[in-house]
């Protein structure tokens, strides 16, 4: 093959191949990186068994043909090139990158040796707005579990409704619940058969990580290939879909509260920050008293006081530090309602200007 | 997945993870599974389509002969895609949010905190708690009580009941294994839930031994000192282990003579009375012996019975009458009592039944077999030497009087039977008699076990004295 393209185009979608290049030893050929060579582009391929990505870009194409290259030389070369154009060529044994002053010649391994990512993309979903789909799923994805024993919990539950989905996500410990509904632009086509799936977080996670100036992503779905696929742009992220049973989120929702608070998200991310560092020494405990006209947050003797408007009895409830940070820190909206019904009973999070979303924390029991 | 496609496939995986690297392994054939045989086409299902891709490319024939040889048949094999169920027990696994019985107590942290902990322990009633190294369970209740070790019983408990004043010091000794420490640690539980307060300490003469040597060290013998001279009732164990640290045994004689100044009780425990404990002072020997000393004995019969009927119901079984007596002859002290009354609650429970006589004849017999593998050439000369009446030269001399020749056979017969020996070998035990001789002895015995009464009485009389 050989084919002439632009340095810099290479390097900007090289760092997002490397997401899903693998980093275990074993299957030699996963720590390469496909180059397909095809009418007028190159397409460059990459997976980790767990994901795969495909990125198509434009190119001049003298001779058709593919072959793999080491990716972590390859990335280290290609990043160090003056912005250039550069030719590939390879006669199917080495593959020789050049440019005005530079030839560098990579061992490589047969294209046939690399799996397919896909064989169809499968029905398509939904077309929706990156942008808003990137900003509802930071909201969601965080509090999936990292633990991949817990296969269930290590993804996202996803949910078809009327017009949109519902995305809930739990590590056991504390649950984000979202109900996406279509913006004006957005599409979605209900699946037929089966209307939930569990997809892993890191497929959210590496998707919310695409960088196309293309607007939209379309979600596909295979359920045959047991596979889900994001497409933006030139860009395509697939991963295999979670065959588990995700636990029963709903009963854990509380439907009643007794004392809701309402806060700047800011300021109690703030307070909540000065907490923990002194939360460390006693097991990241933080304590949070509802008073009126004020939240008191305190880890230990240190407290900090925040402006709330109370509405129902004083209470106080316990939380881990690690997991306020998290929640505060993703939290969609700045005017937070915090709701809760007793120091054992989840605390649940909402933002006061849409139902759509909540999160909940299992307290800590502390004893007086 | 029907079971026996899953078996053969586990089967298969199992000789695939010998021919495949572990990484690859976990990482290919993690979530694979055998779909069906039918026509000697097998279906296996992938969890991807790159895996999928993967296995048809570079495991196909690994995959292949693997399944071949599990099946005895010429397999082609066909990777699907499809989601098999991942195993996983949900209930313990979602985390405290999902557990059925909410409120949960949520620890976030594997470390409970510091705070729950000081919580915890301050919202306790002070009685609650218990001794530091001073176990609860043993107190007077729990004691079983006969002959051999009523005077021991009667003085700890005058003593718990009075401490300082009846008799002190109170030195307790015996063999091991007959319960010198329960009476330690009995009196110590008493006075402790007759006064919380007083200051109790109860150290192992090892402990004791350590906290000088530390002491000295670190130049705090003042506060060492203060800590045991304060003591309202000091408790040593085994102490007997003094013997010959004469620095050791000036601060303990200095604390002895403040601490029965100051009325405070010294309980002393000991294998041996205190004039036969060697190397230890005069001054401090006779005032070991300046209070009442009380010895145990071992347990007699009844009262290894009483034991046995009293273990078993702490660990809640019930015992018969008849097991306990029979399980009571099994063993010597009450520690191997213990180990013995264990044994059969294990069985009993891995069978789902009570403790009946075959299963104390069981646990009976396991022990005895433990007990083999410590058998000793020696041992077994000892006891026949014992049995005939005879001394252990004889037994090995040239000597070939008619009585001798059958000590000496039925030795080479029982060495070679119970201890597996070679001819050789217990020749040369055998004051250097050669192999032939030896292999003649022992058949002549298996020839007359068979016929001769009393060759046979004589052997099983041996193996008595040798608990076997």
């Amino acid at each position: 093959m050989q084919v002439t393209l632009k340095a810099e185009e290479l390097k900007n979608k090289l760092g997002f191949i490397n997401h899903a290049v693998s980093n275990k030893q074993q299957l030699p050929i996963l720590l390469n990186i496909l180059l397909e060579a095809e009418d007028h582009k190159l397409i460059i391929s990459s997976t980790d068994l767990e994901i795969g990505i495909q990125i198509e870009l434009k190119a001049e194409v003298k001779q058709t043909g593919k072959i793999t290259v080491p990716a972590k030389t390859f990335s280290e070369l290609i990043n160090s090139l003056p912005a250039d154009t550069l030719t590939i060529e390879s006669d199917g044994s080495n593959c020789v990158v050049k440019t005005n002053k530079t030839k560098s010649v990579f061992a490589t391994m047969s294209a046939n040796e690399f799996p397919r990512l896909f064989e169809e993309r499968g029905v398509l979903l939904a077309s929706i707005n990156a942008e808003e789909l990137k900003k509802e799923l930071n909201a969601v994805v965080f509090s999936a579990s990292i633990d991949i024993a817990r296969p269930s919990l290590s993804g996202v539950y996803v949910e078809q409704e009327e017009n949109g989905f519902l995305l809930v996500a739990t590590d056991g410990y504390r649950l984000s619940l979202k109900h996406f509904s279509a913006g004006k632009d957005d599409k979605f086509n209900l699946l037929e058969g089966k209307s939930n799936m569990i997809v892993p977080a890191r497929a959210f996670k590496e998707a919310l990580a695409i960088k196309e100036e293309t607007g939209t992503i379309d979600l596909y779905v295979s359920l045959t290939h047991n596979q889900i696929i994001f497409e933006q742009g030139s860009t395509i992220l697939i991963s295999r879909l979670i065959e588990a049973d995700f636990p029963n989120y709903e009963k854990i929702i509380p439907v009643d509260f007794s004392v809701v608070a309402s806060f700047d998200r800011e300021e109690m991310l703030k307070a909540v920050r000065i907490c923990s560092i002194f939360a460390r020494d006693i097991a990241n405990v933080i304590k949070f008293s509802l008073q009126t006209n004020k939240i008191v947050v305190s880890a230990g003797e240190n407290i900090v006081e925040v402006d709330s408007k109370i509405k129902g009895e004083e209470n106080e409830i316990a939380f881990n530090s690690r997991y306020l940070l998290d929640a505060l820190s993703n939290l969609p909206s700045d005017n937070i309602n915090f709701e809760m019904t007793g120091p054992l009973n989840p605390g649940v999070f909402k933002t006061a200007d849409d139902a759509s979303y909540l999160h909940l924390i299992m307290p800590i029991k502390v004893q007086e | 997945m029907n079971d026996q496609l899953d078996i053969t496939w586990q089967q298969v995986l199992k000789d695939l993870k010998k021919t495949v690297s572990t990484a690859n392994f976990f990482t290919l054939f993690a979530n694979t599974g055998l779909l069906s045989l039918a026509d000697n086409i097998a279906t296996i299902a992938t969890p991807s389509t790159v895996v999928r891709d993967l296995l048809y490319k570079r495991f196909y024939k690994d995959v292949k002969s693997a399944l071949d040889t599990q099946t005895k048949q010429d397999n082609e094999l066909l990777f699907i895609v499809q989601a098999l169920q991942q195993n996983s027990t949900l209930k313990e696994k979602s985390g405290p949010l999902f557990s059925a019985d909410q409120p949960v107590r949520a620890t976030h942290d594997k470390e409970t905190s510091p705070v729950l902990k000081t919580d915890i322990k301050s919202s306790q009633p002070s009685m609650v708690g218990h001794l530091p190294r001073v176990r609860k369970e043993y107190n007077f209740s729990t004691f079983a009580v006969s002959s051999t070790n009523q005077l021991a019983f009667v003085s700890s408990q005058n003593v718990a009941q009075n401490p300082g004043q009846s008799y002190n010091p109170f030195f307790i000794y015996g063999p091991v294994g007959v319960g010198k420490t329960h009476l330690l640690h009995a009196i110590a539980n008493h006075i402790y839930t007759q006064n919380p307060d007083r200051k109790i300490i109860y150290i192992t003469s090892e402990e004791f031994t350590n906290e000088v040597v530390e002491a000295i060290k670190n130049n705090e013998t003042s506060r060492m000192k203060r800590r045991f001279r304060t003591a309202a009732l000091l408790l040593i164990d085994d102490i007997q282990f003094i013997e010959g640290k004469d620095r050791v045994q000036e601060e303990l004689f200095h604390t002895f003579n403040i601490l029965i100044d100051q009325g405070s009780q010294i309980v002393l425990s000991s294998d041996r009375p205190p004039q036969e404990i060697k190397k230890l002072e005069k001054r401090l020997s006779s005032r070991f012996a300046g209070g009442l000393t009380v010895d145990i004995e071992a347990p007699d019969f009844e009262l290894k019975t009483a034991i046995l009927l009293k273990k078993a119901e702490k660990y809640g079984w019930e015992l018969s009458i008849n097991v306990a007596k029979l399980l009571a002859n099994g063993a010597q002290d009450t520690r191997s009592l213990e180990g013995l009354l264990l044994r059969a609650i294990t069985v009993a429970t891995s069978l789902q039944t009570d403790i009946t006589e075959e299963i104390a004849m069981k646990a009976l017999g396991r022990a005895a077999e433990e007990k083999r593998g410590s058998l000793h050439a020696d041992d077994i000369i000892k006891e026949v030497c014992n049995f005939y009446s005879i001394k252990p030269t004889q037994l090995k001399g040239p000597k070939r009087d008619a009585s001798l020749v059958r000590a000496r056979q039925i030795t080479m017969y029982m060495l070679k039977e119970e201890l597996k020996l070679t001819l050789v070998e217990i020749g040369n035990i055998l004051g250097g008699r050669d192999h032939t001789t030896v292999m003649h002895g022992v058949d002549k015995i298996e020839h007359q076990l068979g016929g001769d009464v009393h060759i046979s009485q004589d052997i099983s009389g041996i193996k008595q004295l040798l608990h076997v």
